[in-house]
């Protein structure tokens, strides 16, 4: 049963983001086949690599933002105490960002791009994708000015937010000069899953953990700012380590390498913090789905971006792996634990709610996990092997690129078989979600 | 410790960073001015770069190590092809890729081809693009001065410096076949030596010819490649 009758608005961001998670899987197995095998010409003319890839990335992106929207939407009238501002703002909201992605998807399959790796989207549709944004945050704002509580948890949501928000701005001037648009481009992408995301990651994750646990909330609150003060301080001048070999100056050798060296510390820190309060905890545990999610989150966010992050973090090494599928090979187990694994648990914990669920029925949900963790980290694992052949192949004996490519492509053909397992999971966690039931036999 | 000093902490933390990036961000900008070459920064340039996007070539190709992974990066692509490889790439991919297991399009999403004008102003700037200060990134293609300004590649001899690993590591089947493999944009050199003295071959190397452009090799890499090609009478071809 929800608290708040506007809570509801949430569902329908869940239910979308888990379709476009489907969607987001499948484009990724297109990717794997790409590399994996040759594609004739006549197919490569029609829908090639590069679009592929602009589906699977902006889907990413659209999908979780959505997740942290609809999370928002959930979490804010528990934390202030009150109804939403306008649920009807947020319905719009929905409607608009959705065309909006609709229309990106379309729109790139007929080259209507702004051809920017990760920023596709043109500026047309630019402009609705602020407006939404905007719609969003003055809807959460509004909620939170009229509202008596104001929490910590709240502010950093929000702080997280609109930092999201105002860093998207950087990536879509038009840069003369190509050096000039990466520095400015990093702004968007480092700054935010190693900003503004963390800070919302951080966020849910510590109110999940209240929720769940019964702990104290000034506890739980005194590491939140600890945390969120630890991943700005390092991640903020952390982006140095893009700036090693763009036209930028040497110095970022040293402010990048140190600085990003020690952004795994936060990250530790909430696996720890996740412990021992769940070590801690004043409450039974009801679904344990929900804690599976909650330290499976806590500690592949760590292996993927903590781990796999530090591993090519310093410049010496960098130089070596820059722009390779070992690059790729992070970016994946980053994003999954990170922030695919915190919406499942948000998505988890709310949607049973949502549909005035008390108990439900483990078994799919832990299948689920199991499937998406074991096969992610494999192809994780055969990701970095590609990479490791790459980087040694071509930069370190100076083979040319695609003699080096033509040795790794057995390795290709083993991520794609991890990857449709993987896909499987996800059909299994996204079926699981959307129809969960009442456990009377459990109960 | 108190939710006063956590909060301190994260106020102090956070701000300090915040300085520090926007400092070194002005003086970056400057000296980027610099390290990139920006007076040769012509419309042209300018104008090629939009073509660039226009197309999305950025989603299969790095460029300074950005983008999609499925493509050779493009930062030295100048250098390393020249200019005519990369308008026959780009113009004819079917043709120029063909004994390729990986391939490039000739129409780009939504039906479109890239003219000739358009080719002419990528290659402008790429061009530019090549003149780019990365500190020596990326390292296969500064085997002459690589991280550090040391190169790792002179006096390297993993994999053997005098057969065909040296013709692979300095690029040359990247348009040639040898013994089998191998790209079909120049000709097969199986028979080279029957064709070339070593003092030809040498300048082919060193400076080019028809639509291969010049390599910047060392005297000992060419020495060894000369000796090796000259051998090179046999059949298959
Ligand atoms: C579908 C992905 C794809 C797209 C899109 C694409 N390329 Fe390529 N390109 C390739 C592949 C694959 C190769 C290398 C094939 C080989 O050498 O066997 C290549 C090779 C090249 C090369 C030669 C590089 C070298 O070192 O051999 C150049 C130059 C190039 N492409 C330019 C472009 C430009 C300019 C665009 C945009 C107009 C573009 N490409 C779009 C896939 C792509
Ligand atoms: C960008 C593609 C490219 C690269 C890289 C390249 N070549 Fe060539 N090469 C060509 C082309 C094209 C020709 C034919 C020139 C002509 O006759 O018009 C050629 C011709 C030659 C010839 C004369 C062969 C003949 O039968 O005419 C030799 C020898 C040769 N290349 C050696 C090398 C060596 C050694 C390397 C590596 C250090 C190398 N090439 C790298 C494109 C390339
Ligand atoms: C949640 C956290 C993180 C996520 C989601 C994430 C994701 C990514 C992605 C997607 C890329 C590739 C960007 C591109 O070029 O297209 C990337 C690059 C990189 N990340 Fe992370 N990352 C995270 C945290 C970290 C941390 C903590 C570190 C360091 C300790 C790190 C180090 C790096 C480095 C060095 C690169 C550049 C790789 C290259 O040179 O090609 N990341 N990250
Ligand atoms: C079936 C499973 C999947 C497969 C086979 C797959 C495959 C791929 C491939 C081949 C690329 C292109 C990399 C390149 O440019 O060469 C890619 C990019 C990317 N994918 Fe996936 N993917 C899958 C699922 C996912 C999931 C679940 C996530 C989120 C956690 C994700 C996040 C990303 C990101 C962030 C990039 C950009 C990487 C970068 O720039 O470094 N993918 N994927
Ligand atoms: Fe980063």
């Amino acid at each position: 049963m929800t608290v708040f009758k506007s809570q509801r608005v949430s569902y329908y961001y869940f239910v979308l983001a888990l379709l476009l998670f489907g969607l987001q899987v499948l484009t990724g197995l297109w990717l794997a086949a790409n590399y994996a095998f040759t594609i004739p010409q006549g197919i490569v003319d029609i829908f090639h690599f590069g679009t592929a890839r602009s589906f699977h990335t902006n889907l990413l992106v659209l999908w979780l933002l959505l997740g942290f929207m609809g999370g928002a939407y959930f979490m804010i009238p528990e934390e202030t105490n009150s109804e939403l501002y306008s649920p009807k703002i947020a319905y719009i909201q929905l409607i608009l960002l959705a065309l909006t992605g609709v229309a990106a998807l379309i729109g790139f399959s007929f080259g209507w791009t702004q051809g920017t790796p990760l920023l596709e989207i043109p500026p047309l549709l630019d402009i609705l994708v602020v407006i939404g944004a905007l719609m969003f945050l003055f809807n959460i704002g509004m909620t939170l000015i009229k509202a008596k509580e104001r929490t910590v948890i709240s502010w950093t949501l929000l702080a997280g937010l609109l930092f999201l928000s105002l860093l998207y701005l950087f990536g879509h001037p038009f840069y003369k000069n190509l050096s000039n648009e990466f520095y400015w481009w990093w702004w968007v992408i480092h700054l935010w899953v190693e900003g503004a995301w963390e800070l919302i990651t951080a966020s849910i994750m510590a109110w999940i953990i209240i929720k769940v646990t019964g702990v104290d909330r000034a506890v739980v609150e005194k590491w939140l700012y600890i945390e969120i003060g630890l991943f700005l301080f390092t991640g903020l001048v952390g982006t140095g380590h893009h700036y090693y070999w763009i036209g930028t100056p040497e110095y970022w050798y040293w402010w990048g390498g140190i600085f990003s060296a020690l952004e795994p510390l936060p990250i530790l820190l909430m696996v720890w913090d996740t412990y021992t309060h769940i070590k801690d905890r004043k409450n039974e545990i009801i679904n344990p789905v929900v804690w599976t999610y909650i330290i499976g989150s806590a500690i592949v966010h760590f292996v993927g971006a903590g781990i796999w992050g530090f591993a090519q973090t310093l410049p010496q090494v960098n130089y070596f792996t820059h722009g390779s599928q070992v690059t790729v090979s992070h970016g994946h187990l980053a994003f999954f634990g990170a922030f695919v694994l915190i919406n499942l648990t948000i998505f988890y914990y709310a949607i049973p709610k949502l549909k005035g669920i008390e108990r439900f029925k483990s078994t799919l949900g832990l299948w689920g996990f199991w499937i998406t963790n074991s096969f992610m980290f494999i192809m994780v694992l055969a990701f970095s092997a590609a990479g490791i052949l790459q980087s040694y192949l071509e930069r370190k004996m100076g083979l040319g690129y695609m003699t080096a490519q033509a040795e790794m492509q057995f390795w290709f053909q083993v991520v794609l078989v991890c990857g449709i397992v993987f896909f499987i999971g996800t059909v299994i966690i996204i079926y699981d979600l959307l129809s969960l039931k009442e456990n009377k036999a459990e109960a | 410790m108190s939710i006063k000093t956590a909060k301190i902490i994260f106020w102090v933390g956070s701000m300090i960073s915040m300085l520090i990036l926007i400092i070194l961000t002005f003086d970056s900008m400057g000296q980027m001015a610099v390290r990139t070459k920006e007076k040769n920064l012509s419309e042209e340039v300018v104008a090629g770069k939009k073509i660039f996007r226009k197309y999305n070539c950025n989603d299969c190709h790095t460029i300074l190590g950005i983008g999609g992974y499925y493509a050779p990066d493009l930062t030295r692509v100048y250098r390393r092809k020249g200019a005519k490889y990369i308008e026959s790439v780009i113009m004819d991919p079917e043709n120029t890729l063909k004994n390729s297991f990986r391939k490039m399009p000739k129409k780009y999403a939504g039906g479109y081809e890239v003219t000739p004008e358009e080719v002419k102003k990528m290659i402008t700037f790429f061009k530019w693009v090549d003149g780019i200060d990365t500190n020596n990134w990326p390292p296969q293609d500064h085997k002459e001065k690589t991280f550090g300004g040391n190169s790792f590649y002179q006096n390297n001899s993993a994999g053997g410096t005098n057969d065909l690993t040296l013709l692979k590591r300095k690029g040359c089947i990247d348009c040639h076949k040898i013994r089998g493999t191998g790209g079909t944009y120049g000709p097969a050199l199986d028979g080279v030596g029957s064709r070339f003295n070593l003092q030809e071959i040498r300048k082919i190397i060193k400076e080019g010819k028809g639509n291969m452009p010049g390599r910047d090799i060392s005297e000992e890499n060419l020495q060894t490649i000369g000796n090796f090609l000259i051998k090179q009478k046999g059949g298959q071809k």
